[in-house]
């Protein structure tokens, strides 16, 4: 139990056997499959907040974003007539152009990152709103290899997945070893830790602060496609909210909010946690109105236990 | 003795306060200089700015007779000068290897660039190995986290990293504070040794008596000036404290015999 990502691990397996006996549809084929298919939306942006926050910064746009990108995507196809791969390759250049921006404030003018991207969630909700008067599009629903790359459906067994599992587990597996294994992880986890240290040893830090501004910008943009090619539609209140919901997936995990340490085994299962969370406490039927209330509650236990340990881990 | 390192008239200002006026010194190879001065005299601004943690306002430094322009932390390290740092200058959540070799780390399939992989094994190893050269007291492990270890400790790990890259100029920035005994004696121990490996070393300190067992040289600030330089040789623990405070003590001290 000494390891954040294991406890959480524990604490998942112990989530999934409880509801998996208070409703026996829980783990039903059906109902799996409803899990799975909309994890990997939420859990690709987790990934890119990882790093992010393991390197001491944090982004509170990423909702706002998963709106966005798809939303100019559209328009630029159906009011621009725009090919579709150029019109979605044009949503995650303003992606790129938002984490950037992001970055340069936060690192160059030294602006916090919760207020920067606090103006920046701000910004482009209301950009998403504006561009659409608020009315929802629909999306591209016609089959073409865009449409399968990001959301394709296949079944195995009585399971029916969406491609983008596969970008969540390429991406998890990716993310991995970038943190664990590459010099860049390194990196990430020394500005983290201290900042100043990893300067004076000639670690770049602004530069990589940026581009994980812009990577965790990049992942919510395609999060937003992703999403809309499934349900055929892009809302520009899409996301909503979306940002505190990462934020609590990761830190479930076992990243440190304060920067320095990141793990992103943690943050999938912490994605899965959030998940069964939400997904488990309809079957079990707790009133609509309630859910919120016991997703809280359970995220504050388990920081509790990740301080805990943390405490035990110090003192032997 | 060949030149090293040579400031001419280097100049930082922090808003209003002039932290440093017009500081020139030379560094010549294999020699240990002190810098001494009272709190706030200019010493920690002085280094940083050879160590490229800021740029300065105005001035030249030369590296081997070879005007130079120090922007980043990095080209200081390029150019030899390795620095420790008053404010301790690890990462508590990384490891000790990870920290003895943080921005220069081993890693295989270099073309990779930042996503190449570290060589685990040579990381280890040559933590070890380093660990073992500077004698600490207790035995450490290298994947041990430096938030689990002393404050001295942590300086001995800083110390050793700079000795890893035998660097030309080693700058050392009031290394024994907060240093036990024996960690003290090996961090003098250090000095001495890289003298003798031809390596010239900046010491600042507030203790004097440890310039005088390991310093050739003594050059004295003052509000952001250099007010005196003396050789070892040719001086005394007195005329060196009145020259840091300002204040005549030796013949203060005539007067009162
Ligand atoms: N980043 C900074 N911003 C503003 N003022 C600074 C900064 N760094 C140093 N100073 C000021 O510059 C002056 C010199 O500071 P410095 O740290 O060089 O002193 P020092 O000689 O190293 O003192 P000590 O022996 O206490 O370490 C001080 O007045 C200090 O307040
Ligand atoms: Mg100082």
């Amino acid at each position: 139990m000494r390891s954040p990502q294991f406890s959480s691990f524990v604490i998942l397996v112990v989530l999934l056997v409880v509801f998996g006996i208070a409703d026996s549809n829980f783990l039903s084929p059906l109902n799996i499959s409803n899990m799975m298919a909309f994890l990997p939306e939420l859990g690709i942006i987790a990934l890119g907040m990882t790093l992010l926050l393991t390197a001491g910064e944090f982004d509170l746009s990423v909702g706002a974003v998963f709106g966005l990108a798809p939303v100019v995507a559209m328009l630029l196809v159906q009011n621009a007539g725009l090919d579709i791969g150029v019109a979605l390759l044009a949503g995650l250049l303003l992606c790129i152009a938002i984490g950037a921006i992001n970055g340069v404030i936060v690192t160059k003018i030294g602006i916090s990152s919760f207020l920067v991207t606090l103006s920046m969630l701000l910004i482009v909700r209301g950009a998403a709103l504006y561009i659409t008067q608020g009315f929802p599009l629909k999306s591209w629903d016609q089959p073409g290899f865009f449409v399968t790359l990001l959301a394709g459906s296949f079944n195995i067994g009585a399971f029916r997945f969406y491609t983008s599992l596969w970008w969540f587990i390429g991406l998890s597996l990716l993310a991995v070893y970038i943190l664990r294994y590459a010099k860049l992880g390194n990196w990430i986890s020394a500005i983290g830790s201290n900042r100043n240290a990893a300067v004076a040893r000639g670690v770049p830090a602004d530069a990589v602060k940026i581009w994980l501004f812009i990577l965790t910008s990049v992942l919510a943009g395609l999060a937003g496609m992703i999403s809309a090619f499934r349900i055929s539609a892009a809302s520009p209140v899409a996301g909503t909210g979306y940002e505190l919901e990462v934020i609590a997936m990761v830190v479930v995990g076992g990243t440190a909010l304060t920067g320095g340490r990141g793990t992103i085994l943690g943050t999938v299962v912490g994605a899965l946690m959030l998940r069964a969370i939400r997904n488990g406490i309809v079957l079990v039927g707790v009133p609509g109105l309630a859910y919120n209330i016991f997703v809280g509650v359970i995220i504050l236990a388990m920081l509790i236990l990740h301080a805990l340990l943390q405490k035990n881990a110090a003192r032997s | 003795m060949q030149e090293v390192l040579r400031l001419q008239n280097l100049q930082k200002s922090f808003g209003s306060v002039r932290a440093l006026k017009k500081a020139s010194l030379t560094l010549k190879e294999g020699e240990v200089v002190a810098l001494l001065g009272d709190n706030g005299a200019g010493k920690s601004t002085l280094i940083k700015a050879i160590s490229g943690v800021f740029p300065i306002d105005r001035g030249d430094i030369y590296v081997r007779g070879e005007k130079v322009s120090i922007r980043t932390t990095r080209e200081a390290m390029d150019l030899g000068i390795e620095t420790i740092h008053q404010d301790t200058s690890l990462a508590p959540d990384l490891s000790i290897a990870r920290n003895l070799f943080l921005g220069r780390e081993p890693v295989n399939l270099k073309w990779l660039g930042v996503f190449a992989p570290l060589d685990r094994a040579k990381l280890r190893n040559a933590a070890s190995e380093l660990l073992k050269r500077v004698g600490i007291s207790k035995k450490l492990d290298a994947d041990a986290l430096v938030s689990t270890l002393s404050g001295g400790e942590r300086q001995s790990i800083a110390i050793s990293r700079a000795m890893q890259f035998a660097a030309k100029v080693i700058i050392l920035d009031e290394p024994t504070n907060n240093l036990g005994v024996e960690e003290t004696h090996g961090v003098l121990r250090f000095v001495k040794e890289m003298r003798e490996a031809g390596h010239s070393v900046l010491l600042i300190t507030h203790n004097i008596h440890h310039v005088f067992e390991v310093a050739d040289r003594i050059i004295v600030m003052r509000r952001g000036e250099i007010v005196a330089e003396q050789t070892v040789a040719d001086t005394d623990l007195l005329t060196v404290e009145s020259l840091i405070t300002g204040a005549d003590l030796s013949a203060l001290m005539k007067r009162a015999q």
